[in-house]
C-alpha cells in the first residue's frame, strides 16, 4: 500500500471486503464516537439515563404517582431527596421522569430530522421554482421566534400530553437543520460523482437518496443530536410553563409543581435542583456525542484526538 | 541582515543524514514514508525532487522545515541547517528559524491567502511578526518583493479573489521570499495553474533563485520541467532516494530503472514519430498490436482483448459501431456576467465541427478555452446560447431531461479527476451494475455477469475481488479504470474524454491511454478526447482542434498540425511542453 501525500485518508486495503453493508457502516461509527474521549463520556451519560428511564420500575424506591408519604419532608433515609407538597417520592419522580425526557428528545429529534433531510436535500438539488417555494416556507419558519411559536401552538392543543409536545417540538425545530443539509447538498450536487450517476441514468431521488445522503451521513447524525437537545430543552421548558398535561411525570412538570408551591422559599432547593440538573445532564450528553460525530467525516479530527 | 551570516558561511547549507519520516496512523500499522535520505545541499544549489505520488517526496519536503503533522513524525536521522540540528526543535524556535532560514511555497499556496485581507496586510503581518523591517521602509520593501515576481505595485490594493492563480503563486512566492530564506522549497509550486502560466511562473522562479541566490529544492512529479528548471535532480521511489545526480547525467544516462522508466514517457509531440512505451506511434497503417511493454502497469492484453472479441458483446457491436456523427454547428455559449457591470463571459464563440463515426479528435486548449463547455453542451449537461448540436435525430443544444437518458445510452463521458468521479461510499459493483440495470434488460445475475465482463475489458483482474472494492482501495489508474468501465456500460457510440488523464501519475498514463485507444478500436466508438495535454493527444488521436477563447485557431490532422503549427497560441501551448530530451533554448 502506497501512501499518497494527495488523499491523506487513504486507508490500506486491508479490509478488502469493505464495510459495504450497513451494519458495517453503524459499527464503524459507533467505534468513531467511542475511539474520542469526550464522547466517549457522552455515551456513558447518556447511557446511564437511558437504562434508568428503562428500567425505572425496578431502580425507583416508589411509585412516583404515589403520595401517601409526608409532605414537603426534607431528604431523610427513607427519601433521599424528600417528598414534594403533593407528598410523593422525588428520587422516584426523577428516575420516572427520565422515561418523558428520553423519549420526547428521542422521537421528536428523530421526526424534525427527517423532516429536515427530506426537505433539505430536495431543496438542495432542485434548482426550478419548487426550489424558491420550498424557500420560502423554510424562511418563514425560521424568522418566526420559536418559544412564542410553540406556547401559541401548546395553548391552542391545552392538554394533549406527550404527543402534542412532540408535535410542537417538531414544527418549530426541523427548519434550521433543512437548512444547514439543504447548503451541504449543494455543494455535494456539484461533485463529478453526481454528475456521473447521471450519466448512468439514475433518476433524480436516487441520485438525491443513494448518492448524496450517505456522504452527510456525520452532518445528519449531528443534527439529530443537536434537535435531541432542542427537543429535551423545549419539552422541560412547555411542562415548567405548565403547557404539558401537568398530571405526567416528567422533569418539567416536576419544575413547575415544584415553583408552584415555593419550593425555594420552603428550603426544598432540591426539588428544583434535581430534575434541572438531570435536563441539563442529559441536553450535555448528547452535546459531548456530538464532538465524536465531527470524526465520522473528518479523518484528520479521528488521527488528532490521539494525540 | 540576519545573525546567521556573521559566522563564515560553510559550502553546505544543509545536511540531511539517514532521515526517516514514520506515519503512524491510528489503530494502523506503521508507515516508513522517507527511510534512510541522506544528501547535502550546497549553498546556491537548485535541486530537483522528483517521484510519484506516494514516494514520500512531499513528506520530505515538509520533514525539511519542520513542518511534519501528525500523524507523521521524523522516525530518526538528523537535518543540520548551518549546523543546528532542527529535526527536534521546538515550534517557537522553528518560527524563529523562518527569518534568513527557510521557507516554503506549496502547491495550494494560492489558496493559502486570506480572501478578506488586501495583499498588502499580508506582506505587513509577516513584518510585524518578524519585526526585521521599520515601519517607514515597509512599503518600499513590499514593492520591491512584488517587483521580484514581475508583478505591478497595483496588486498590494486588491484581494486574493481579484488576482489570477498565477499572480496569487507568485504572491506567495513573494511572500515566502520576504524573510530572505536561504533555503526555499517549492512543493509542486505550478502543478494547479494552466499550461501556459506554469511555463512562466517556472521561468519567475528560476530567475529568482539566479539573482538572490538562495538555495532552492523544486518538487514535483513532472521531471521532465525539473531537467529543465534545476541543476541537479534526486529520484525519489517508495520512501528511497534513488537516483542524486546532476541533471545532464540523469538526462545523458539515467542509472535506476526506474528513473529510465520516467523519462521513457517524455517525448516531442512534434516529432515526426511518436511512441511512448505501451502506445505505439500513430500513423495511417498502425501495427494492430501495442509494440513495446517496458513498464510495470498492465495495459489490456491481447489475450484479454481477443477474448472480448469473441464474446457476445462485442459481437453485437459489430453492427452497432459507431453510426452516427455529432454535427455541431455555430455554436455560442455566453455565460451570464459574473459580477455586476461586468461584460457576459463568452465561453464559446462560434465553433463547428463534426465527430465523424469511429473518429478520434482532440480538443486542445489552455484553462478558459471552452473546451469543458463544449463537451457539457454535447452531453446535455449545458444548453447552448446559440446554434446547433446533433446527434443522429436527436437534438442535443435543446434536449429535455426526459430524453437525456436516451442520448446518454450513446454519449458517455471519462471523468477528468478518478478521486472525484466516483463515490467514495459504493464498491465497485453497485458503481458498474447501476448503468447497466438503467440502461438494458439485464437484471440480476444477468447484470452481474455483464458487469465483471466489463472490469474484464479494462483489465481490472481478478475481476471478483474488484468488484467488492471501494474506491478508496483503488489506486488512482485503477479508479480511473472503473470510471471508464462505468462509461462502456450503456454501450455508447461516443465517449467524452475530458482530461482522462491529467491527475494520474506519468507511469500509468499511457495504460490508461492505451485503453481508451484500443477500446475505440475494438468496440467501434468516437472518441472526443478533451486536453491541454499536446504529447498524449497526439498519441490517441487523428484530428485535432486547437481552441483559444472558445474560438477554434486551427484544425487538421493531429500530426501535420503538430508538426507544422501556423496559429500563434499553437505555437506557444507546444513551447510550453518541457522536453528534456531537446533542452529547448529560452523562450522569454
Amino acid at each position: 500500500m502506497t501512501l499518497t501525500d494527495k488523499s491523506p485518508d487513504q486507508k490500506p486495503a486491508t479490509d478488502v471486503a469493505g464495510p459495504a453493508h450497513p451494519l458495517g457502516v453503524l459499527w464503524r461509527a459507533v467505534t468513531t464516537i467511542w475511539s474520542v474521549p469526550k464522547a466517549r463520556i457522552g455515551v456513558v451519560m447518556l447511557g446511564v439515563f437511558v437504562l434508568g428511564a428503562l428500567f425505572a420500575p425496578l431502580i425507583a424506591p416508589y411509585s412516583p404517582t404515589n403520595n401517601d408519604f409526608g409532605r414537603s419532608e426534607d431528604m431523610t433515609a427513607a427519601h433521599l431527596l424528600g417528598t414534594t407538597a403533593a407528598g410523593q417520592d422525588v428520587l422516584s419522580q426523577v428516575i420516572y421522569g427520565a422515561r418523558v425526557s428520553v423519549f420526547v428528545g428521542f422521537i421528536a429529534g428523530l421526526f424534525s430530522t427527517i423532516i429536515a433531510v427530506l426537505i433539505g436535500l430536495s431543496w438542495g438539488y432542485l434548482r426550478n421554482k419548487t426550489a424558491d417555494v420550498i424557500n420560502f416556507i423554510v424562511n418563514l419558519f425560521l424568522v418566526i421566534p420559536a418559544l412564542p411559536l410553540m406556547i401559541v401552538i401548546a395553548a391552542y392543543l391545552q392538554n394533549g400530553g406527550i404527543g402534542m409536545i412532540i408535535l410542537v417540538v417538531v414544527i418549530t425545530g426541523w427548519a434550521w437543520g433543512a437548512r444547514v443539509l439543504r447548503s451541504q447538498t449543494q455543494s455535494l450536487r456539484s461533485r463529478d460523482f453526481v454528475t456521473a450517476a447521471i450519466f448512468s441514468g439514475e433518476s433524480s431521488g436516487r441520485i438525491v437518496f443513494r448518492e448524496i445522503l450517505p456522504n452527510m451521513t456525520s452532518l445528519i447524525v449531528g443534527s439529530f443530536f443537536g434537535a435531541a437537545t432542542a427537543a429535551i430543552l423545549a419539552e422541560a421548558g412547555l411542562s415548567f410553563l405548565g403547557l404539558g398535561d401537568s398530571t405526567t411525570i416528567s422533569w418539567g412538570t416536576m419544575l413547575f409543581w415544584a415553583q408552584n408551591s415555593n419550593a425555594l422559599l420552603t428550603g426544598q432547593w432540591i426539588l428544583l435542583f434535581a430534575p434541572g440538573l438531570c435536563i441539563s445532564l442529559l441536553a450535555t450528553s448528547l452535546s459531548l456525542i456530538n464532538f465524536g460525530v465531527d470524526g465520522l467525516s473528518n479523518p484528520r479530527l479521528r488521527e488528532g484526538a490521539k494525540r | 541582515m540576519s545573525a546567521t551570516d556573521t559566522e563564515a558561511p560553510a559550502a553546505t547549507l544543509l545536511s540531511v543524514q539517514n532521515l526517516s519520516v514514520v506515519y503512524e496512523p491510528t489503530g494502523g500499522e506503521p508507515v516508513h514514508a522517507v527511510s534512510g535520505a541522506t544528501f547535502d545541499l550546497g549553498r546556491g544549489d537548485f535541486v530537483g525532487l522528483v517521484g510519484e505520488s506516494g514516494s514520500g517526496k512531499s513528506t520530505l519536503g515538509f520533514a525539511l522545515t519542520g513542518l511534519s503533522k501528525p500523524p507523521a513524525r521524523v522516525g530518526g536521522g538528523s537535518i543540520l541547517f548551518n549546523g543546528v540540528d532542527i529535526a527536534g526543535m521546538s515550534s517557537e524556535d522553528l518560527r524563529v528559524q523562518r527569518q534568513g532560514g527557510f521557507a516554503m511555497v506549496l502547491q495550494s499556496g494560492m489558496n493559502a491567502l486570506n480572501p478578506v485581507r488586501s495583499i498588502r496586510n499580508h506582506f505587513y503581518d509577516i513584518f510585524a511578526a518578524h519585526g526585521h523591517i521599520g515601519r517607514g521602509e515597509r512599503e518600499a520593501r513590499a514593492i520591491e518583493l512584488v517587483g521580484k515576481v514581475e508583478l505591478p505595485a497595483g496588486v498590494l490594493d486588491r484581494f486574493s479573489g481579484e488576482l489570477s492563480g498565477g499572480m496569487r503563486q507568485r504572491v506567495s512566492i513573494a511572500l515566502a521570499l520576504s524573510l530572505e530564506p536561504q533555503l526555499m522549497i517549492f512543493d509542486e509550486p505550478t502543478t494547479a495553474l494552466d499550461v501556459l502560466v506554469q511555463h512562466a511562473v517556472m521561468n519567475t522562479i528560476r530567475e529568482l533563485q539566479k539573482s538572490e541566490g538562495f538555495t532552492a529544492v523544486l518538487i514535483s512529479h513532472d521531471l521532465g520541467m525539473v531537467l529543465e528548471v534545476t541543476e541537479r535532480v534526486m529520484v525519489m521511489h517508495n520512501g528511497l532516494i534513488v537516483e542524486d545526480r546532476p541533471a545532464a547525467d540523469v538526462l545523458a544516462s539515467p542509472q535506476h530503472p526506474y528513473t529510465r522508466m520516467l523519462l521513457s514517457h517524455y517525448g516531442d509531440p512534434r516529432a515526426e514519430i511518436v511512441e511512448v512505451p505501451g502506445l505505439a506511434a500513430r500513423g495511417p497503417k498502425r501495427a494492430p498490436e501495442v509494440s513495446h511493454l517496458k513498464t510495470d502497469f498492465v495495459p489490456v492484453s491481447a489475450e484479454a482483448r481477443a477474448r472480448a472479441a469473441g464474446t457476445e458483446g462485442v459481437q453485437r457491436r459489430e453492427g452497432r459501431a459507431a453510426r452516427e456523427a455529432i454535427v455541431v454547428s455555430n455554436v455560442s455559449k455566453i455565460y451570464p456576467p459574473p459580477r455586476r457591470g461586468e461584460k457576459p463571459v463568452r465561453a464559446v464563440n462560434d465553433v463547428s465541427f463534426t465527430l465523424e463515426p469511429g473518429a478520434s479528435m482532440a480538443l486542445v486548449g489552455a484553462s478558459g478555452s471552452g473546451k469543458s463547455t463544449i463537451a457539457k453542451m454535447i452531453t446535455g449537461v449545458e444548453h447552448p446560447t446559440s446554434g446547433t448540436i446533433t446527434f443522429g435525430d436527436l437534438q442535443v443544444d435543446r434536449i429535455k431531461r426526459r430524453s437525456l437518458k436516451r442520448l446518454h445510452t450513446e454519449v458517455q463521458m471519462v471523468f477528468q479527476d478518478p478521486y472525484s468521479a466516483l463515490n467514495p461510499l459504493h464498491t465497485v459493483e453497485y458503481t458498474l451494475t447501476r448503468p447497466i440495470v438503467n440502461f438494458s434488460k439485464l437484471r440480476g445475475r444477468d447484470a452481474r455477469r455483464r458487469m465483471l465482463e466489463l472490469l474484464e475489458t479494462v483489465g481490472l483482474t481478478p475481476v471478483e475481488q474488484f468488484a467488492a472494492r471501494l474506491p478508496h482501495q483503488l489506486s488512482g489508474g485503477q479508479r480511473q479504470r472503473v470510471v471508464i468501465a462505468r462509461a462502456l456500460a450503456s454501450d455508447p457510440q461516443v465517449i467524452i474524454a475530458d482530461e482522462p488523464v491529467s491527475m494520474l501519475d506519468v507511469s500509468l498514463r499511457a495504460g490508461v491511454l492505451a485503453l481508451l485507444d484500443s477500446l475505440r478500436e475494438t468496440w467501434g466508438v468516437s472518441m472526443l478526447y478533451i486536453t491541454h495535454d499536446l504529447l498524449s493527444a497526439r498519441l490517441v488521436t487523428d484530428q485535432i482542434m486547437v481552441l483559444n477563447q472558445g474560438a477554434v485557431v486551427e484544425e487538421g490532422a493531429t500530426a501535420s498540425v503538430l508538426q507544422n503549427p501556423r496559429d500563434e497560441y499553437t505555437i506557444r501551448l507546444l513551447d510550453a511542453i518541457p522536453h528534456p530530451t531537446t533542452p529547448t533554448p529560452e523562450h522569454n
